[in-house]
């Protein structure tokens, strides 16, 4: 019993050690801060006027000028990054997310355990990595049972906006986009500046990251509901019509 | 201090007598071939190939659990005695009778194949049972509903938990087990493997047939799988309106290709094609020999000196189909291990 006790301390000692040592290594202004968790925050709103988004509340796309209902509207955000002051960047491992509009979702992404520090940029895929669009049976947010992955086409569903629409076919829209091989990826990286102000990660303090998204963006350049109010599969159309929708996606402020 | 040096020596001894009881588990239980047979396309990789966990998978392909209404099991379209594929009929019967639009392919030899349907749409073995799962026309269920009942069913809790260890039971840990017990369909004792093996001799016929085959039929059935896992168009006339790879990629030149099957076991998983519609071999080599019909996507194989089709005579044919028989592997379609 002794000798695992003396075991334990001893491997706990050299552990210290070799993590005394790193903190050394990276010595800088910030290094009192503690590690802390970071999230990202989803706004979503409707069109050039900004209105509130949410589920099951009739809207007009200022466009198309249809009215719609949505009933679910979420996509994955993946492989999140933040980039310290000194340029490094911290990547969350195993980074994937559903921002669902839902109530019963999530419209945060949450990066646990993020060094403390000061970040100066956010970086993340709308989408997922092709890697594992292929790598099979997947855990957790990526599991098929979220009703996110196309059974007959293997494949995740990226984003996937359903609803009523009175000038729809059927008064019903459902568009899953997807996609992650050849010229129809419906995936993009992309990274965000916070301009003045940092976002300081210590402990327990607010390290919040606000995004505003827009899901009337995804028929710009789409045609009207009363012509083109279903796409399930990879395609042209998943292609752009997701690209629309990424592109407006912005930063809008942090909260610290 | 002696005592706990005793105790470190048990510690490792313990430690030692695990591994090796490990290796033991693996030469007793693990997926074995041939040596003709290539490396296994399949990494089990995070799915630990277990006795358990192959049996556990087996009773989920047997189960009717997996559909809505608790009257189909992956089995009642994919029946060992026919290599895994269905009873000889052209469609396979779902839920309240209703019917399907292709043909059930036969089961083995799963772990060496890289994509999955007729017309090569699921690219994982360990996801392919979320098709037929949730298929209006085949189980009719969710997957989110699949694993509720399966928490329910205390049997089942007990299983894999001992297979998987102490967590809920998620859609990942069902896609293992049943990718453990159809990576372990291995079917390679046919007479053609006894052959190979020095085993057995064939008959005159069996041999001519044999070089016939890989003279015409070997570019696309490459032995010893007898398939290369391409997706191609073999010149069948356009009767429905199923693309086949095209259905997948949307480019036009795809359409009308579907992956090239298997040929083991061939004489027991009638009708033949995607959609079943020759009952006969002898049909078959009709098709290839004087049925072909043109179409910009056809294989360019089944165009020699500018004539459509694989030229055989009669007698060539017959060759062909008696050394198909050979393809047939009785071992696998009883060897118990595999039923329910
Ligand atoms: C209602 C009949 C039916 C049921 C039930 C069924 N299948 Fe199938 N299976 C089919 C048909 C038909 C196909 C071919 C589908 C296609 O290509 O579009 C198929 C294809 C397959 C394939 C692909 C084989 C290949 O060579 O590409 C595998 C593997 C498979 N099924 C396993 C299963 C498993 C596991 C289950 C149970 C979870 C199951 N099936 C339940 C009819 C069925
Ligand atoms: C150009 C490639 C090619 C060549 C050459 C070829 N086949 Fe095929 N074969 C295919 C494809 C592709 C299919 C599946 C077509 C479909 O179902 O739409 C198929 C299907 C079959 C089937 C039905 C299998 C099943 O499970 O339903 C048989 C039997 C068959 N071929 C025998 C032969 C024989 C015998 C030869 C030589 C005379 C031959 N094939 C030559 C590509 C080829």
């Amino acid at each position: 019993m002794k000798f695992l006790n003396f075991l334990i301390i001893l491997s706990a000692a050299i552990a210290l050690t070799f993590t005394s040592c790193k903190k050394d290594d990276d010595h800088d202004d910030t290094d009192h801060l503690h590690e802390g968790n970071v999230t990202i925050d989803f706004d979503h709103v409707w069109g050039a006027t900004e209105e509130a988004f949410s589920l099951n509340k009739e809207l007009t796309h200022p466009m198309l000028n249809e009215k719609m209902t949505f009933n679910i509207f979420k996509y994955y955000v993946s492989n999140v990054r933040l980039k310290a002051k000194d340029g490094s960047w911290y990547a969350m491992p195993e980074s994937y997310f559903i921002v669902d509009a839902d109530p019963s979702g999530s419209n945060l992404v949450t990066i646990p355990n993020v060094p403390g520090g000061e970040y100066t940029d956010v970086e993340m895929t709308f989408g997922m990595d092709s890697t594992r669009n292929t790598s099979g049976a997947q855990s957790g947010v990526l599991d098929p049972a979220k009703g996110m992955f196309w059974s007959w086409n293997s494949g995740y569903i990226m984003l996937k906006a359903e609803g009523t629409a009175p000038t729809a076919a059927n008064g019903t829209f459902t568009f899953h986009l997807g996609g992650f091989k050849g010229e129809n990826k419906v995936q993009t990286t992309k990274s965000y500046n916070f301009g003045t102000t940092a976002l300081v990660v210590d402990g327990d303090r607010e390290a919040e990251i606000h995004m505003v998204a827009n899901p009337a963006r995804l028929w710009h350049g789409a045609e009207k509901l009363s012509v083109k109010s279903v796409n399930t599969m990879p395609n042209a159309l998943a292609k752009s019509m997701s690209s629309n929708y990424y592109d407006a996606v912005r930063f809008d402020h942090i909260h610290n | 201090m002696i005592r706990h040096k005793i105790r470190f020596l048990l510690f490792f001894l313990l430690i030692w007598g695990t591994s090796c009881q490990k290796d033991q588990d693996k030469s007793d239980f693990g997926l074995a071939y041939p040596d003709y047979f290539p490396e296994p396309y399949y990494k089990f990789g995070k799915n630990t190939l277990t006795k358990e966990g192959f049996e556990l998978g087996r009773a989920l392909f047997f189960d009717p659990i997996l559909s809505i209404d608790s009257t189909i099991s992956c089995a009642s379209c994919h029946s060992q005695g026919h290599a895994f594929a269905d009873h000889n009929t052209r469609m396979s019967f779902g839920i309240d009778g209703k019917m399907g639009d292709r043909n059930s392919p036969a089961m083995f030899n799963l772990a060496w194949q890289p994509i999955f349907m007729w017309d090569g749409g699921i690219n994982h073995i360990e996801v392919m049972p979320f098709a037929p799962i949730t298929n209006d026309v085949e189980m009719g269920e969710t997957l989110e509903n699949v694993i509720e009942k399966l928490k329910k069913h205390p049997k089942y809790v007990q299983r894999f938990q001992s297979v998987f260890g102490e967590k809920p039971i998620e859609s990942q840990q069902l896609f293992y087990a049943l990718t453990q017990y159809m990576t372990m369909l291995v079917s390679d004792d046919s007479k053609y493997d006894q052959y190979r093996q020095g085993k057995v001799s064939f008959t005159k016929d069996e041999e001519d047939g044999l070089q016939i085959f890989k003279a015409k039929c070997a570019s696309c059935h490459t032995e010893p799988l007898f398939t290369d896992f391409s997706l191609r168009n073999n010149g069948l006339e356009i009767l429905g309106d199923d693309f086949g790879f095209g259905r997948i990629t949307l480019h036009e030149e795809d359409n009308y290709k579907f992956k090239v099957p298997s040929l083991r076991n061939i004489a027991l998983t009638y009708p033949y094609m995607h959609d079943g519609r020759f009952r006969t071999l002898e049909q078959v080599l009709d098709h290839y020999s004087q049925g072909i019909v043109s179409h910009p996507n056809l294989d360019k194989n089944l165009i020699s000196n500018g004539k459509l089709g694989i030229p055989m005579s009669d007698v060539e044919k017959q060759k062909i189909i008696t050394f198909l028989q050979t393809l047939t592997d009785y071992t696998f379609i009883s060897n118990p291990i595999f039923s329910e």
